[in-house]
């Protein structure tokens, strides 16, 4: 018995060395420890034994038994980790191929510049805020400090719908509106578009967007002009740009001034972007003229206010360098996906 | 403004270089379009004395000349022209040069014999006669015998010179003039500024022996004045006048035109000479044109005059258009003896209205239109006379008129130091701002905090505190103003609601995948017809750019269908593009009041897309909205294919149409492939707050799964079909899927086969079989009501 106790320890071990896949090992299980297996049918011979041989038999069983039972784990443990490693094997992938595309859509290049623009402001405390695009002579200059016989109407070249109606030029309406509803402090900006008559060529287009600032409060200066535009410059364009501010005109300021910004193209040495000079325009700014203010209602002599026009598909086009601003009206599928 | 940097320094002591003037002008506010460098124009080119012409031996018409070019050794020119004599002084390119043209001359041979040059013509130097005498004469251009051979040709035509351009800005009139550019340098420069001499001497005699004057409408005219000269000496202008008025791009013509043009490029003011002969009736009138009266113009253009125009007119006609131009005639001409100088204020609308009526604009009248001064029309005229005196051109007649009802000479206004600072944000001492304004002639004194000022005529754009405050900055330098963050109570920042919800929906439109468009706003006026619309109501532009750009769009379809098809004629194969825009909507045409401005959605695309691709867009935005409107089959959009639109209404009112384009419309739109578009009117819809989402207890019991295939005409709408079913299953069904739609040989002809999948579910209890049952019969009863069966 006890050699026969050996050979099934030998013959499993022999066995379990080669079994190849865990559905072997299974049946090898139940060849030696299953109910009609090899050792169930010798411990069944115990009976047969002596009762001097019984214990030591019995314990030699049990230690073959256990001895079995420990290798089948080992083994059922060994062949589960090498399935599970030809499985992996099995199953890779070429993760260098693309991923399954996504439906994505893209917002305008214009829409983009002037979401950065308004999240801007909006965190300075600017109300975002539109107008009609269609305007009155009224809103769109009487109230503005341009009479009708000012030589300034001669700057914006102006479509008309009829005798007072006129397709705005320029967003500053939009302060009139303002300033008339609200009461200071007042701080807006009023994105929208606008319309001149100017041909279509590579940096000139009848129908194009503007924002507009507006800040009315007691005390504001022009240093919280120039401060307030290099937040949004320095947004923009980096940290880095520099801002400059040089004496200019219009009716609904005063005093006004072109605002520069150094070249983005080359930091201000000089490129061909900036025509050798360093800086680039970027909109037009001052403080708010004093006779639009009590147009409005407005003490100029309690508060004061600047204003500020920016030209949103200049800035886009310099911004991304665009080379021609007649691409932002085409809606070419290949150039919206760019953006 | 054009001007000459040699000129300019005539008026102010000038001690840098043209650009470092333009550089300190532009920060004072006078922008510099242009620096032109006369002398680089021309390199290289002298003047040379012919020494010696011998014939060519080997050339019929060739000719070798021998120059003295103010060297030790002549130079040697083969030359064609035979025009050229020994000791003619000729302008001589060396070798290595320049000429204007922009041709370059070097040396070579002419049938063997060495050329070191070119002597050139007036042409090939882009003169005229009017630049240097015998300039436009056949052949080369011969020089006066008094130059001196060597001379630079730069220096004999004045080409020592920078002309450089200012951009006026439209308050500052008074910078239409050399005197007005010479008054800002002076003060960038802290120069005194020298005006030019207005003394002249009178003949005696009386201006009323030659004329009367009268004004008829001193509200355009506030201000005419006049004087005569007598014997008038027509002569050339000196060399100094006609190259200060070659500089400033003005042709010079006569002493006596030479002059009254000279004053107006110097001092801003038009003037005009009449010749005393033309006048009818030896009268001026200054009054509005009558009712058909035409007048021919100098540039030989004739011009009917309307009632609102005022003219210069004679005792029987009109002689001039006031502030605009002469009349043919009027002008002085070579045997002009009596002349009536005009120097007068129009006012700027008149005169703006005026030259755009009669398409004409001349130096005179865009200097009108800008505004002029009323003090200088005196001064102007006086320094006319002192010019006609001190170049001899004739006599001047005692007496003036001078027709006007009063003016404002100069003005005060008070103002303060620490206002100014207040504005500015800076802490400018008052001494400095005190010094600033009178070097701008704006004279100024401080007492304690308070500034006196005294507003010359000509700055009529300073009204105001502010108006002196940028006086101040442009000259104190707006580099010292250095950002300050904004003071003041603070204020949450935001967008409109409205404004927030449609740059939402935008950002949802992208993330389904579409790609935004802009359009513009206006449309070619027959694009309506294309699309089968009406093209009443249509507001038309006025003053269009052209018939692409004469009306403002009722709708933004046909925008999206020419981006459609530019996209699928430059071979992009699956678009889906959107428009978040407006239409605008008149009231009643002619335009009285302004119309509405509706925000409207366009959808449209081509490529892989179908119908329900669109119309999965148009619901994903209804559910963005918060929406639910009711959809219904359409067949009377023009350009939208009868039997694939269908119509979104909320409340009775249609808030989206949607549909494949109209073969017929996709051929006007030179479209070739299926395309689909979509119009959903926003404005309807924005009003509309999302309600915010209160949380459903999560099923806890079991759905169950029921599907029905039925069998109906083909004609029935699968959504009636999916109402009925709604209707009859009631609150517990919780799903319903379309999952089949079959017409063929299995089916009776006409009919179609329909399945659809239902979920069921109740909130309160596991559903038993019987509530099942009762839930899908009712579902059937409703559905056999409007045709459809059980497939048996």
């Amino acid at each position: 018995m006890k050699e026969k106790l050996e050979q099934i320890k030998k013959s499993s071990e022999e066995l379990l060395k080669n079994a190849g896949s865990l559905k072997e090992l299974e049946e090898l299980k139940v060849k030696f420890l299953g109910k009609k297996g090899e050792l169930t049918s010798i411990l069944k011979m115990m009976g047969g034994l002596s009762p001097e041989e019984r214990p030591k038999m019995g314990q030699l069983a049990n230690e073959v038994r256990s001895k079995i039972e420990e290798d089948f784990q080992n083994a059922f443990k060994d062949i589960k980790e090498k399935e599970l490693e030809l499985k992996l094997k099995a199953e890779k992938l070429d993760v260098t191929i693309k991923g399954t595309p996504v439906a994505k859509g893209h917002l305008h290049p214009l829409s983009q510049t002037l979401e950065n623009l308004e999240n801007i402001f909006i965190g300075l405390g600017f109300t975002v805020v539109e107008g009609p695009e269609v305007e009155t002579d009224h809103y769109n200059f009487e109230a503005l400090n341009v009479p009708k016989d000012h030589p300034a109407r001669d700057m914006q070249d102006t479509f008309y719908l009829g005798e007072n109606l006129l397709l705005r030029t320029q967003t500053s309406a939009a302060q009139i509106r303002t300033m008339e509803t609200l009461k200071p402090p007042i701080r807006i900006i009023c994105p929208g578009r606008v319309y001149r008559s100017d041909d279509v060529d590579a940096t000139h287009s009848p129908v194009f967007h503007q924002v507009e600032g507006l800040v009315v409060d007691k005390g504001i200066t022009m240093c919280d002009l120039k401060g307030t535009l290099e937040i949004m410059v320095h947004e923009i364009y980096g940290n880095d740009t520099k801002v400059k501010f040089r004496p200019s005109f219009f009716p609904f300021t005063e005093p006004s001034v072109e605002v520069d910004v150094s070249c983005p193209e080359c930091g201000g040495k000089g490129c061909r972007v900036c025509k050798g000079s360093g800086w680039i325009e970027i909109l037009g700014a001052g403080m708010v003229h004093p006779r639009v203010l009590k147009g409005c209602g407005i003490d100029p002599d309690v508060y004061s206010g600047f204003a500020f026009g920016i030209g949103l598909d200049r800035l886009t086009t310099t911004r991304h360098k665009i080379s021609d601003i007649r691409l932002l009206f085409e809606n070419d599928d290949r150039f919206l996906k760019q953006f | 403004m054009k001007t000459s940097f040699n000129w300019l320094k005539q008026y102010v002591d000038i001690d840098i270089s043209p650009k470092e003037l333009c550089d300190k002008m532009v920060m004072a506010g006078f922008e510099v379009e242009e620096i032109t460098d006369l002398s680089e124009t021309m390199k290289n080119v002298v003047a040379g004395k012919i020494v010696d012409i011998k014939k060519h031996e080997d050339s019929d018409h060739l000719q070798i000349c021998m120059l003295d070019i103010g060297k030790e050794e002549n130079l040697q020119i083969v030359t064609g022209a035979d025009n050229i004599f020994v000791g003619a002084t000729v302008p001589v390119a060396l070798d290595n040069s320049l000429l204007p043209t922009g041709v370059k001359i070097k040396k070579g041979k002419l049938r063997g014999v060495d050329s070191f040059g070119m002597m050139c013509s007036g042409e090939e130097l882009l003169l005229k006669e009017s630049d240097y005498k015998g300039a436009e004469v056949h052949g080369i251009l011969i020089l006066d015998s008094s130059v001196a051979a060597g001379t630079d040709m730069r220096e004999i035509l004045n080409l020592f010179d920078y002309i450089i351009d200012f951009k006026i800005t439209a308050n500052r009139p008074d910078c239409s003039s050399i005197i007005g550019i010479a008054r800002e340098a002076a003060a960038v420069l802290n120069k005194p500024f020298k005006a030019p001499k207005i003394d002249f001497k009178e003949v005696g005699d009386n201006i009323k022996n030659y004329l009367t004057v009268e004004n008829q409408n001193y509200d355009i005219c506030p201000r005419y004045m006049g004087k005569v000269v007598k014997n008038i000496r027509i002569k050339e202008s000196p060399e100094w006048l006609k190259t200060v008025l070659k500089a400033s791009g003005m042709r010079p013509i006569n002493n006596i035109v030479d002059i009254t043009n000279f004053v107006m490029l110097e001092t801003g003011q038009p003037m005009h000479a009449f010749d005393l002969r033309e006048l009818e009736d030896n009268k001026i009138i200054v009054r509005n044109a009558k009712k058909g009266e035409k007048i021919v113009l100098l540039d030989e253009k004739e011009v009917e005059l309307k009632e609102n125009m005022l003219v210069i007119a004679d005792g029987v006609k009109p002689s001039c258009l006031a502030g605009v131009m002469g009349g043919m005639g009027s002008g002085i001409k070579p045997d002009t003896k009596e002349v009536f100088f005009e120097c007068a204020k129009f006012k700027r609308d008149s005169i703006r209205k005026t030259a755009k009526a009669v398409g004409v604009r001349t130096e005179s009248s865009a200097r009108y239109e800008k505004g002029t001064d009323i003090c200088n029309v005196e001064y102007a005229l006086k320094r006319a006379l002192h010019l006609i005196c001190s170049l001899d051109a004739g006599d001047v007649v005692c007496g003036a008129y001078d027709l006007n009802k009063g003016f404002v000479t100069e003005r005060k206004l008070d103002t303060s130091v620490s206002k100014i600072n207040a504005l500015l944000g800076l802490n400018i001492p008052g001494k400095k701002q005190e010094e600033i304004l009178n070097s701008l002639l704006i004279k100024t004194t401080l007492k304690g905090d308070t500034l006196h000022c005294i507003i010359p005529s000509f700055r009529d754009d300073i009204e105001f505190t502010a108006d002196i405050a940028e006086e101040v900055i442009r000259l104190y330098g707006c580099d010292h103003i250095e950002g300050t963050v904004l003071k003041g109570e603070q204020q949450q920042g935001k967008r409109l609601p409205k404004i927030e919800k449609r740059r939402a929906l935008k950002l949802h439109l992208a993330g389904i995948g579409l790609n935004e468009i802009y359009t513009y706003s206006f449309i070619p006026k027959k694009e309506a017809e294309k699309l089968g619309l009406s093209n009443k109501n249509l507001i038309e532009i006025l003053n269009p750019l052209g018939e692409e750009f004469s009306v403002m769009r009722t709708q933004l379809v046909s925008s999206m269908l020419n981006v459609l098809s530019t996209n699928m004629n430059k071979g992009n194969e699956n678009c889906a593009f959107f428009e978040l825009s407006k239409r605008f909507i008149a009231k009643e045409i002619p335009l009285k009041e302004q119309p509405q401005e509706l925000t409207t959605l366009c959808i449209g695309a081509f490529g892989e897309t179908d119908f329900y691709k669109i119309k999965g867009y148009v619901e994903s935005v209804f559910e963005f909205l918060g929406v639910n409107p009711e959809c219904v089959a359409c067949s009377n959009i023009p350009y939208l294919h009868p039997g694939r639109t269908a119509e979104f209404t909320l409340n009775g009112e249609r808030v989206a149409i949607l549909g494949e384009v109209h073969p017929k419309t996709m051929e006007s739109f030179s479209i070739n492939k299926r395309t689909f578009i979509a119009e959903i009117y926003l404005e309807n819809l924005e009003a509309l707050n999302k309600k915010l989402v209160i949380f459903k207890p999560l099923p806890k019991f079991p759905a169950v799964n029921r599907d029905l295939a039925l069998i109906c005409s083909e004609d029935l709408n699968i959504g009636d079909m999916e109402k009925a079913i709604k209707k009859g299953a009631g609150k517990l069904l919780e799903n319903l899927k379309l999952f089949d739609v079959y017409k063929g040989n299995q089916i009776e002809k006409g009919k179609k086969s329909v399945a659809f999948g239902l979920t069921l579910r109740s909130h309160e209890d596991t559903l038993t079989d019987e509530q099942i049952e009762q839930a899908i019969n009712k579902a059937l009863k409703e559905l056999e009501k409007i045709g459809a069966v059980l497939r048996s």
